[in-house]
């Protein structure tokens, strides 16, 4: 086994073991903090849901770490430090400055001196990371607005809308940096989209999650739990931070995405569609099954994990096989999850209001006793948590279960054209 | 015609570097050591100066086997024209104080 072998071999077990990591973490801090001793069998089933989340990160994480290490890291396995580090700034390059990134690549090779190589490479870096902007001033003009709206609207949610004023002035500082950091990158602010579809799904579905978010902020600031009886924040300050990160993000992949996201057509066709069979999912368990089951003992958690296995591990597989690539079925895996998180979130709130106006308790499990701004939370956490923790894994094994289908047929057919002797 | 506002010390430096000898193509390493410019500055000169048409690049021909080939620079016409400006601009007196009209000047090219 050569060196080149020996670390994909090395590397796949470290990001398994990585992968793997958190769940083992999570499973030691639950038993640390039990109110009460728990039992064997507690332990053992606790156990059993972390290998269940946690085995298809784990699997995810190795194919994630086989198709990187096939495309570019053997290639990079050649490199210093100093190289990594030039590769790693280059790769952020924009598309029309490419050649720069293998400009600097290429003159790395002809300095010796080993802190000579790392003052340079460090120096590219800024140069890759960082490359002008057309007008230094656009920058300038673009960040003093954005502090501008942000103080703005932090004086204007703390007067008008008290409960919001964590998450607004974050949702639109990150914006503002966002557009701020576009404009200093990119020559061609209107570079390639994601088409208007991709684009217009996402807007659609993060406008709804803030006109949503919004009106539970104005109506259920907060909510009252019985037992015991205490009130508490409908979006607590780290929600609130989350959602915006989440929302800003979303925004950020719909309008400007990096053009590794953008190539493939399939996968935005694919990620399309599942998004939209994800929701829709969700709004039909919630409006046909949920009602003819028992009041107060039901909720959607359940189609939080099979939703996603039948949307996304189905969906990932056929935009691999249709687009003959394991990175088919992995960007409609990411699209997938952008379009939909915001259009989730929207739905599962809107949802509660129904649920509320019926009585049935909390859209997450039927818990009654509760104010319906108590969904707030969970319609941020729980998606959030399915989609990274369930979702992202299910699309990478998808993905790769649709590309070795398509690569056993292309080996059949080349087999059936071959002369026979 | 294009406008161009008046480089700055750095990029005025850079550009008379490569105008001292305008035909020659010139490394980015090179340029580093010769002007003792950090590859972060000079990279984002060099990325600047290409953007508005005053240098052109290319890439190396006729290199030894297993060695990837470098990026190359010089001047392009209006490069040229503004190098020939900018060497003949008296030095900027050293204080901060500077003449009515001085600042934000555009030299006017041609051609680009």
């Amino acid at each position: 086994m050569n060196r080149t072998q020996l670390l994909g071999r090395l590397g796949g077990l470290v990001a398994s073991a990585a992968a793997a990591a958190p769940f083992a973490w999570l499973w030691v801090l639950m038993m640390r903090n039990a109110d009460d001793p728990l039992t064997a069998q507690a332990r053992l089933d606790m156990a059993i849901w972390m290998a269940v989340f946690g085995a298809p990160w784990m699997l995810a994480a190795w194919l994630l770490w086989r198709a990187w290490w096939r495309q570019a890291g053997a290639q990079l396995s050649s490199l210093d430090g100093p190289g990594w580090l030039l590769a790693a700034a280059a790769a952020t390059l924009p598309a029309d400055r490419r050649d720069w990134g293998a400009a600097m690549a290429a003159e790395l090779t002809q300095v010796q001196d080993r802190p000579a190589r790392w003052r340079f490479a460090a120096g590219s870096a800024r140069a890759a990371v960082f490359p002008p902007a057309d007008s230094r001033a656009a920058v300038g003009i673009t960040g003093a607005l954005a502090v501008a709206v942000v103080a703005t609207t932090a004086l204007a949610t703390g007067a008008a809308l008290p409960a919001g004023r964590v998450f607004a002035p974050t949702f639109v500082g990150l914006l503002g940096g966002l557009v701020t950091l576009t404009v200093a990158r990119s020559r061609r602010v209107g570079r390639a989209g994601p088409g208007p579809a991709v684009a217009g799904l996402a807007l659609a579905g993060i406008a709804a999650c803030l006109a949503a978010t919004t009106y539970y902020l104005a109506e259920f600031p907060t909510y009252h739990r019985v037992h015991p009886a205490v009130t508490s924040t409908s979006l607590p300050p780290v929600t609130a931070v989350v959602l915006a990160v989440v929302l800003a993000g979303c925004l950020g992949l719909a309008l400007t995405p990096p053009r590794w996201l953008v190539a493939d057509r399939h996968a935005r066709r694919f990620g399309i569609a599942m998004a939209i069979a994800l929701v829709a999912g969700f709004v039909l368990d919630s409006r046909l099954v949920q009602p003819g089951l028992e009041r107060g003992s039901h909720g959607l958690m359940d189609y939080l994990i099979n939703g996603p296995l039948l949307v996304i591990l189905t969906g990932s597989a056929a935009a691999a096989a249709v687009g003959r690539s394991f990175r088919s079925g992995l960007w409609a895996g990411a699209w997938a999850t952008v379009v939909a998180a915001p259009l989730l979130i929207a739905a599962w709130l809107t949802e509660a209001l129904r649920w509320d106006q019926v009585g049935r308790g909390l859209v997450l499990d039927g818990e009654g006793g509760l104010g319906v701004g108590a969904n707030l939370g969970d319609a941020v956490w729980w998606p959030l948590v399915f989609l990274a923790l369930w979702a992202l894994p299910l699309g990478v094994l998808g993905a790769a279960a649709g590309s070795w289908r398509a690569r056993r047929r292309r080996a059949r057919a080349h087999a059936d054209l071959a002369p026979t002797a | 015609m294009v406008a161009f506002r008046r480089p700055s010390g750095q990029v005025s430096t850079v550009i008379l570097t490569l105008a001292a000898a305008p035909t020659t193509w010139r490394y980015g390493y090179e340029l580093c050591q010769r002007l003792d410019l950090t590859a972060g500055t000079l990279y984002k000169v060099l990325m600047r100066l290409a953007d508005r048409g005053l240098e052109e690049t290319t890439w190396e021909r006729d290199l030894p086997a297993g060695r990837p080939p470098r990026h190359l620079y010089r001047l392009t016409g209006p490069g040229r024209v503004l190098a020939g400006d900018l060497a003949a601009e008296p030095p900027a007196p050293p204080t901060r104080a500077r003449p009515v009209g001085a600042l934000g000047r555009r030299p006017r090219l041609e051609g680009t």
